[in-house]
């Protein structure tokens, strides 16, 4: 097993590296660092050249990339424009630790930038994936245990309508009803986007108050989902031989449902945990957005809309990097879940 | 299995604790206004950036100069009084300006704001060790001399008109940036750019957590007096209806930044809406080419007959429910525009008979006029927003009523927006007529747009007049008011060229584009200016 994983981790070196310039070719033709620098209006034609040259978005695509990688304090640059580069670069790239300043937030390296969302979307996103997890176990057991059965077809009903409901849909409901209306009609009620109300301070109540409403939209869809899968892969356990000669050797039925299904049915949920999990590092998009929560999600999007390519490039390597080790840890769980599983 | 719960449990529980831990406790009693913010600044550094949502913040920690008042009139901050002719403040050629500064006027921290701290702003700006937003519109200036702690005397090559609208938007502390700059060789990555605790304005700052919230708390020592409010929060909520929802619940005291079809919503609920004016005004412009252009907006007449064939007051009645009126010129709700001028009226009949007398008729009854074998097809292109789209599908047919066909082109913003070099349809000359609003250094009203050495080409990539209008008479009015340090002098140039402009129909209005501010009633004393919108926000006052 050491040997497979050690394999594996060297594999991915060089996977990384062709994912890292696929995306950094990409960047370049998504947003203009420079264009909304104006402000209200347009980037005056000499601060474009200026920036364009002080930022060093003048170097071709692929020094840019080197750069990126490597760092620039082997060599010199022409800040002053007199086509003389005489200051000396000092970025020390990717490979040394440096993923660069961003563009956005001026002045600050990237890595400031995405750590300072890191714990906001994870604490987000993993209440949400546990809310989302132990609810699905919960409603796909009932389902396949009770196939058929009143509560099976209602909470079949409501996983179609929970599926089928766009997230922003979603959210804004959840915000006008529990919110907005609840403050209207004198019922308690939640607040509507943020972390805390300024007037209490940050603290852990007020966090997981404001966490209520996200963690509900985010949960709804995926609930969905997770459930009907939990419930098919169960119904298709529970009709094996083993199962039915654990029940005639009279086991009870709780050992029969969670030892020997469950434990069996898990392989394919753990592979679809397995590929969510890295993604939850990327936040949630729509749901951040509309809740103002200061996640990974709205990061992306707001840096990458504005073209700023050593943050969004060190948050989609950190999510790349995640892929290739939750692939990895994924592949461990399914030798411990099913030991007939060997990695050579 | 119990293990695998607990770690769930204790991973849960101390990420709660880890996110909380970033401070914005507040306090008691403290009055905390809450702003609603739909896009979060990139830095606070005044040098180091043009977004709009940063600049507004300078009147509440940093501070102008002077600021604007709700009537756009100069109010001096940091100045004794506003530089003129008649003081002493402005030479008789237009090319010095001595600026004396109030002996009262301190940091945040107590030390003392004087001419060495504009010295260093200016010296920071042209630097190229700094990678500055712009260097506009310091790189007029030619020196700045200090004679004594409370003298800046600028000297410029050419008289500069639009100095009071542009000069000291922001100062840096010299006594804190000095040694970073001596240190670091650039002010690029200075700590204070994020966390500028030292402060003009009548708030310091207190703490930014991106993505999320930004504090300032009152600053005692406040020269123009201690503000009423204790704290403003400012909420960084980027979604449009959650930024309503929040103005509408009472979670947000002030907002910005929303549709006008989010007006009823806001004042049913008590929200009070003020429409300020920035200098946006939403328009058209046509592609005057003298070679390339359509033979027919050539013709003033034609022109005329398009603007008049448009119903654009029934537009701003009905599709921006009243809130607004067509403009008349680029420059209206500014103190520049000729009083005499009005909306042309609409009246097909009239376009139609200005239409036949320019010579385009349907002579080949398709419906669509045309002379000497050209067809009166014309291309009108703007952006993908909403309510563009939908004064075009409005244009489109009322000009089809007059016989003028029009295609229609949407591109997002920044390929409409795109330079001549970037091939961007407007500065290229792809389209008869292009639509959008601009804004000039609100509140002076310079711009470089109608200027013929400002024509995009492959010799001038970045020239700014997509118009490609080259007007000798329009020209020498635009060079001239640039020089007019002289506002009355000035204002009679600019009522020229508005009526120019009008008369000669470059350009017309479709309607005013006032920036809307929801501002919850709790909230009292509130006054808004279009270029310093927080001037009086010292005054400002929570009420139960």
């Amino acid at each position: 097993m050491t040997r497979y994983i050690i394999r594996r981790v060297l594999q991915a070196i060089p996977l990384l590296f062709l994912i890292s310039i696929a995306l950094f070719v990409l960047m370049q033709n998504v947003g203009d660092p420079l264009a909304t620098m104006g402000g209200r209006t347009v980037t005056r034609a000499a601060d474009r050249e200026r920036l364009t040259r002080q930022l060093g978005l003048d170097k071709p695509v692929y020094l840019q990339y080197l750069y990126w990688l490597v760092g620039n304090d082997w060599t010199k640059v022409d800040l002053d424009g007199d086509g003389v580069s005489e200051t000396p670069g000092t970025r020390k790239g990717v490979l040394r630790g440096d993923f660069g300043m961003s563009l956005v937030k001026r002045g600050v390296p990237a890595t400031v930038v995405i750590w300072e969302r890191l714990p906001n979307t994870l604490l987000l996103m993993l209440t949400a994936e546990v809310v989302i997890v132990l609810g699905a176990l919960a409603i796909g057991i009932y389902s396949a245990l009770r196939q058929y059965s009143l509560l099976d077809n209602l909470m079949t009903a409501a996983s179609f309508v929970g599926f089928s409901m766009p997230i922003f849909f979603i959210a804004l409901a959840v915000i006008y009803i529990f919110s907005v209306y609840f403050k209207r009609w004198g019922l308690p009620y939640l607040p509507a986007g943020g972390m805390f109300d300024p007037q209490v301070g940050k603290t852990p109540w007020q966090v997981a108050l404001h966490m209520v409403l996200p963690v509900t939209s985010i949960s709804v869809i995926s609930l969905a989902t997770y459930s009907r899968y939990i419930r098919s892969t169960m119904l298709e356990v529970l009709g094996q031989d083993y199962i039915r000669t654990a029940r005639s050797k009279g086991l009870p039925k709780r050992d029969i449902v969670f030892v020997h299904a469950l434990k069996n049915a898990s392989l394919p949920i753990v592979t679809v945990i397995g590929l969510d999990l890295p993604l939850l590092l990327g936040g949630a998009v729509v749901t951040e957005r509309i809740f103002a929560w200061p996640g990974m999600g709205r990061l992306f999007l707001d840096h990458l809309e504005r073209g700023d390519t050593s943050v969004v490039m060190g948050i989609l390597m950190l999510i790349a990097v995640a892929v290739v080790l939750f692939q990895l840890l994924t592949d461990i769980a399914y030798a411990w879940l099913d030991p007939r599983i060997r990695y050579q | 299995m119990q293990a695998r719960k607990w770690f769930v449990f204790v991973f849960v529980v101390s990420s709660l604790i880890l996110s909380s831990c970033g401070g914005g406790g507040a306090a008691g009693n403290n009055k905390i206004a809450t702003f609603i913010f739909t896009q979060e600044f990139d830095t606070l550094n005044p040098l180091y950036t043009n977004m709009w949502f940063a600049s507004i913040t300078f009147q509440i920690w940093n501070c102008w100069a002077w600021n604007f008042d709700d009537q756009n009139n100069p109010v001096p901050v940091l100045v004794k009084e506003m530089p003129s002719m008649q003081n002493g403040g402005i030479s008789a050629d237009g090319r010095v300006i001595t600026m004396k500064l109030r002996d009262d006027i301190v940091w945040s921290d107590g030390q003392k704001i004087t001419s060495e701290d504009f010295k260093f702003t200016f010296d920071m700006n042209i630097n190229p060790k700094n990678a500055v937003a712009t260097t506009f519109p310091y790189d007029k200036i030619k020196s700045i001399e200090t004679p004594d702690a409370q003298t800046v005397v600028m000297t410029f090559d050419e008289p500069y008109a639009a100095w009071m609208g542009t000069l000291w938007h922001g100062i840096l502390p010299a006594h804190i940036l000095q040694p970073v700059f001596e240190k670091e060789g650039t002010l690029d990555n200075a700590e204070w750019n994020h966390a500028p605790t030292v402060g003009c304005g009548p708030f310091v700052f207190k703490e930014w957590e991106s993505g999320s919230f930004a504090r300032f708390v009152a600053n005692n020592k406040y020269w123009l007096g201690k503000p009423k409010l204790g704290e403003i929060f400012i909420r960084f909520v980027p979604d449009d209806a959650a930024q309503i929802a929040a103005l509408v619940n009472g979670e947000g005291d002030l907002g910005t930044f929303f549709a006008n079809s989010d007006v009823p919503t806001l004042e049913g609920a008590g929200v009070q809406v003020y429409r300020v004016y920035s200098g946006y005004n939403e328009g058209v412009y046509f592609f005057l080419h003298p070679e390339k252009s359509h033979p027919a907006v050539r013709d003033v007449r034609v022109r005329k007959a398009i603007v008049m064939a448009i119903d654009r007051a029934s537009f701003a009645k009905q599709v921006l429910l009243d809130l607004t009126k067509p403009a008349v010129t680029d420059w209206d709700n500014m103190l520049y525009v000729d009083p005499s001028l009005q909306p042309y009226p609409y009246d097909p009949e009239a376009a139609k008979k200005l239409l036949d007398e320019a010579g385009w008729q349907d002579s080949n009854g398709d419906g669509v006029r045309d002379k000497d074998g050209v067809e009166l097809v014309l291309k009108y292109g703007t952006t993908t927003r909403e309510v563009r789209k939908n004064m075009q599908a409005v244009a489109q047919e009322q000009l089809a009523q007059v016989g003028i066909k029009v295609e229609l082109y949407n591109y997002p913003s920044d390929q409409f927006f795109a330079g001549y070099d970037e091939g961007g349809p407007a500065a290229h000359g792809d389209l008869d007529m292009f639509e959008y609003s601009a804004t000039p250094q609100f509140p002076d009203p310079d711009v470089a747009d109608w200027l013929c050495n400002n024509i995009p080409s492959d010799e001038n990539p970045s020239g700014s007049n997509w118009s490609a209008i080259c007007d000798p008479e329009l020209d020498a009015l635009f060079q001239l008011q640039a020089t007019q340090v002289d506002f009355a002098a000035r204002q009679q140039t600019f009522y020229k060229i508005t009526k120019y402009i009008y008369d000669q129909v470059y350009w017309f209005g479709l309607w005013q584009d006032p920036d809307l501010w929801g501002v919850n009633k709790r909230l009292v004393n509130v006054k808004l200016s279009g270029a310093t919108p927080f001037f009086n926000i010292a005054e400002w006052d929570l009420v139960k």
